[in-house]
């Protein structure tokens, strides 16, 4: 403390024997060396050889980007890592070296050393890049290509037509262009992996009597064991868990069914066609899986339903403690697959039995997986008209 | 001693400390400062960024 006391009192009182022309000397000459060394900084760890000098670097992205147009081509220019990975506006780019401190807690740790850890994090780390370039439109694509330079006549009449589309909104080129200069991930075999990846699998321990909820359509099942499936639970459903066994919970189900059939169709509410669950007929005819309370007509239809509680097994993953989450990523999803091709209709423009037709009448001029699909179908019957009064 | 020996002493005494004290902010308290400067307006913008708003380019 009193060297800090003393140290004070000296910056503090003019300088006594220190010269005015050496204290100005120094000030200059460390603004000079600050400045340069500062700069330098910034280049050196913005070049290919800064990028792999890390193993994992250097092993998978960089021997990828050997094989793609990025790397050579008949024009001879070529992308290095930080002309796509790094912003090259001032701020960007140090907010992004300030994230870039996570890669040094992966470097130190060994997150991704190998092969097999490097393809299990490989959607993941995909997953934010694409969020990046989503969020600055592309921009350092478009440091290289311009809409504007853009040669149609060579263009196949189908590129010209998707092309033009992009350049009239200046689009953002990874909504396309994924897996370009790096090999995609695999995401065949994963269900809705861009959504698991926004919302996660969910919690490993489930707390009895509180509520989850659905973030994949989830097969049902009659024990806690056994392998014989007793219907599907629809995505974004609500769901309290009963008891907890290994890797199975029990789980209760309420909603309305029609009395028609087996009345195997587990609806949100009544006189509301939005899927909760469906279960097999035998699940259906099974004493004790429904239980039925009382029932109402539907005026419009002439139909009877009846509210039901249906308690079965499902696996104990893909169950999350938040619906807004789902929504979120739902409507995200809802407003750039449609906007591709037209202006999106407001959530509240139709009601929630109007919207799956609607919706079912456009999908097949969109690429959605199944689990997404049923995901936006029910945001827009949750947030239509039935639910949220809007004027318009 | 003398006065002008009691001055001269304290005088280098001072020259010492101010020697010292600009020693310091040169290798420590400068450096040390901007770089913290410059990190903490990066971690601002990435945290605005990563809490959903948008930075105009």
């Amino acid at each position: 403390m009193k060297w800090f006391k003393n140290l004070w009192q000296t910056l503090n009182t003019p300088a006594k024997y220190l010269t005015l022309g050496s204290i100005s000397l120094t000030a200059f000459i460390m603004g000079v060396m600050f400045w340069g060394g500062f700069n330098t900084a910034l280049e050196a760890t913005n070049t290919e050889e800064f990028c792999i000098g890390c193993h994992s670097m250097e092993s998978k992205p960089y021997q990828e980007l050997q094989k793609t147009v990025h790397w050579s081509n008949h024009s001879g220019v070529r992308a290095t890592c930080p002309d796509c990975h790094v912003p090259h506006s001032w701020g960007r780019k140090i907010a992004r070296k300030m994230e870039a401190s996570s890669d040094v807690w992966g470097w130190v740790f060994n997150t991704v050393n190998t092969s097999e850890k490097f393809e299990d994090k490989r959607l993941e780390m995909a997953s934010r890049e694409w969020a990046r370039f989503e969020r600055d439109d592309s921009l350092a694509c478009k440091n290289c290509h311009n809409y504007d330079s853009m040669k149609w006549d060579t263009m196949s009449k189908l590129a010209q037509k998707q092309m033009k589309r992009a350049a009239e909104k200046d689009q953002s080129c990874v909504d396309c262009h994924k897996g370009i200069a790096h090999i995609l991930p695999d995401m065949g075999t994963a269900r809705a992996p861009q959504l698991i990846a926004e919302v996660g699998t969910g919690p490993s321990k489930f707390t009895n009597e509180q509520y989850y909820f659905s973030a994949l359509t989830k097969p049902l099942f009659f024990s806690a064991k056994g392998d014989v499936e007793a219907g599907t639970l629809n995505v974004a459903t609500k769901v309290k868990i009963l008891e907890s066994k290994e890797n199975r919970v029990k789980v209760s189900i309420s909603g309305w069914r029609k009395q028609i059939g087996a009345g195997r169709v587990i609806y949100y509410d009544f006189g509301i066609n939005m899927l909760t669950a469906q279960l097999s007929k035998e699940a259906a005819k099974t004493e004790g899986v429904i239980n039925g309370f009382e029932e109402k007509e539907d005026e419009m239809t002439g139909l009877k339903w009846q509210r039901v509680e249906t308690t079965l097994w499902t696996d104990a993953e893909y169950l999350i403690t938040e619906q807004q989450p789902l929504w979120d990523y739902a409507r995200t999803t809802f407003r750039s697959s449609c906007s591709v091709c037209h202006t999106q209709p407001d959530e509240a423009h139709f009601d929630a039995n109007t919207w799956p037709g609607m919706f079912q009448g456009m999908i097949a001029f969109v690429n959605m997986d199944q689990d997404t699909q049923a995901l936006v179908q029910k945001y827009l019957q949750q947030h239509s008209s039935t639910f949220v009064k809007k004027e318009h | 001693m003398t006065t002008e020996q009691i001055n001269k002493e304290t005088g280098e005494k001072k020259k010492r400390k101010e020697l010292k004290a600009l020693g310091f902010i040169i290798v420590v308290l400068f450096p040390v400062l901007s770089v913290f400067a410059i990190g903490g307006y990066g971690l601002i913008i990435w945290l605005i960024q990563a809490f959903g708003g948008v930075i105009p380019h």
